[in-house]
């Protein structure tokens, strides 16, 4: 009895020593290959987004191979008409941004300068508040990061453009045996926990992707349409840039505003012109919260605020803009591992809710 | 070599025959045509247990239902003798090829093992869970509905059998109400 209990911890040993190292290699693959990071974040994406439209062509007869074919054919086709459409527009429209930019930072500068101006009166003789002083510098890095470094995000992006669609759509195509494959060599003792924990993990950050990315989706559609209507200038890239930092809670619809109020403070101050937009960013996320909020996102993933604002914080620090669009579902699944290990480790044995 | 590429070729065709033939003898997979049957084989795991390896123990949380392939399973309910404080194990059954145990907990959320299972010789047994009755069900509705029926008429019986029990245990009807 002695040997076999021995002979069962050696083999457990192996089987979980072969199955850390496999997910090492999946981690080390994503975090040290150039461009992988950011592809594996597009693939996950578009995983979720397309994963209901592959079964749902599965439940009407197709096979796996072709019911994922179809939605990735009318995915590129939907890519290359927005191109086609909206790619000249987005273009001028960032060059006009371009050009137009010192103007954007010496009105803003200038206005800023005033207010500090009247602070200064305001608080006491003599003091001045270096508000215009730091708010330059911060102009000067935006200035340089969105113009001189974005060519070098487009040569990268060519192949994340690439890399993306190809590793979403094994995803779709083998990603659930490829985790089969990968649970199988968890030892027995730990196999129905880690089954447990991918599949709640795995729905829960589906469901929250899928949520977040149709409001953003509505949001910018929204902004465009409004900012249109207004004759708002760059209304595309604007509307673009809204609904991507939409996506960050509570930070992102006044991210989504600042270039607005930039550009609006170009023509001269508060002119009615600014204050529409104001108002249409302030409908938009009414509509956002009361709407959208509700019926897609809400009890998907239900995280304290304190717990969002502290994640962001983090994910700011850690990787920018793109660690605080990615920290709430990373915080989210790390709720939903600990919930289920607790569960597991300390689930009471009472004859109370037992089941064979 | 090549002889080898082909043994082992043909012994996966060979294996995935067994798994058709076990998954369609098993009561709660009889109804299924080829084709569903084919994507039930593709979500299902298969383990293989040592002598005294434990399945899953009682009180852990219940995630689906094993059925076993080779070898035999015994279960035992752990209880603690009061006067004594000391830990016993009951031995309740022991499970041969084709049968099941643990179907409960597929449609249980988050219930509690009422029994431990444990390996009693080398086993292979098929481990079909929540996620993957989910899974089914979501791909082909059909399946999932066969798959659930049959499942609603184990738990009828289990029910009708636990009524029929309990109606032994206290065989006087009470003079005002009758049972249905």
């Amino acid at each position: 009895m002695g040997s076999v209990r021995r002979g069962l911890i050696v083999e457990k040993r192996i089987k979980l020593f072969f199955f850390l190292v496999a997910l090492l290699l999946v981690f080390l693959t994503i975090t040290q290959v150039q461009n992988m990071l950011i592809s594996t974040l597009f693939a996950v994406v578009t995983y979720n987004l397309l994963a209901p439209v592959v079964d749902f062509f599965e439940r009407r007869g197709l096979s796996r191979t072709l019911a994922t074919v179809l939605p990735f054919a009318f995915m590129t086709a939907g890519v290359v008409v927005a191109v086609v459409v909206l790619l000249p527009s987005l273009l001028d429209q960032l060059r006009s941004l371009q050009a137009h930019f010192p103007q954007y930072q010496k009105s803003a500068l200038d206005l800023l300068h005033q207010l500090e101006e009247k602070l200064g009166q305001t608080v006491g003789n003599g003091t001045t508040l270096p508000i215009q002083a730091r708010i330059e510098g911060q102009f000067s890095h935006l200035a340089e990061v969105v113009f001189q470094q974005a060519p070098e995000y487009v040569s990268s992006s060519l192949a994340i453009l690439f890399l993306a669609p190809f590793l979403s759509f094994f995803m779709l195509l083998n990603g659930r045996d490829f985790l089969r494959g990968l649970l199988s060599i968890v030892p027995n003792q730990y196999f129905e926990l880690s089954q447990n924990l991918t599949h709640q993990i795995t729905s829960q950050i589906g469901g929250f992707i899928r949520a977040r990315l149709i409001e953003s989706i509505i949001v910018g559609l929204l902004t465009w349409a409004g900012l249109e209507y207004l004759e708002f200038p760059n209304a595309l890239v604007l509307a673009i840039f809204a609904a991507i930092v939409n996506i960050i809670p509570y930070l992102g619809p006044v991210l989504g505003f600042l270039p607005v109020l930039l550009i609006g403070f170009s023509g001269g101050g508060y002119s009615s012109e600014l204050l529409w937009a104001g108002a249409l960013f302030l409908a938009v996320q009414v509509i956002d919260a009361v709407i959208l909020v509700p019926f897609l996102v809400a009890k998907i993933v239900d995280l304290h605020p304190v717990v969002v604002i502290l994640a962001i914080l983090v994910g700011s620090q850690l990787m920018g803009i793109v660690g605080m669009i990615i920290c709430i579902p990373v915080v989210a699944s790390l709720k939903v591992t600990a919930a289920a290990l607790f569960r597991h480790f300390t689930g009471f044995r009472s004859s109370q809710d037992l089941i064979i | 070599m090549t002889d080898f590429m082909w043994d082992n070729f043909f012994r996966r065709n060979q294996n995935e025959k067994d798994l058709a033939r076990v998954l369609q003898k098993n009561f709660l997979f009889q109804d299924l045509n080829a084709l569903e049957l084919h994507l039930v084989e593709r979500i299902v795991n298969i383990r293989h247990y040592q002598p005294g390896e434990v399945v899953f123990r009682q009180g852990d949380v219940g995630v689906g239902m094993y059925i076993i392939t080779k070898g035999v399973i015994n279960i035992y309910v752990e209880e603690i003798i009061p006067e004594t404080g000391a830990q016993k194990m009951t031995h309740i059954t022991q499970l041969k090829q084709s049968e099941f145990f643990g179907d409960l907990a597929l449609v249980e959320n988050n219930g509690l093992r009422s029994a431990s299972a444990v390996a009693q010789q080398e086993c292979e047994l098929i481990s079909f869970f929540k996620s993957d009755l989910l899974e089914v069900t979501n791909r082909n509705p059909t399946a999932g509905v066969k798959i659930l029926l049959r499942l609603s008429e184990i738990l009828g019986t289990r029910l009708r059998q636990t009524t029929t029990r309990l109606s032994e245990l206290n065989p006087k009807p009470t003079p005002t109400g009758g049972s249905r």
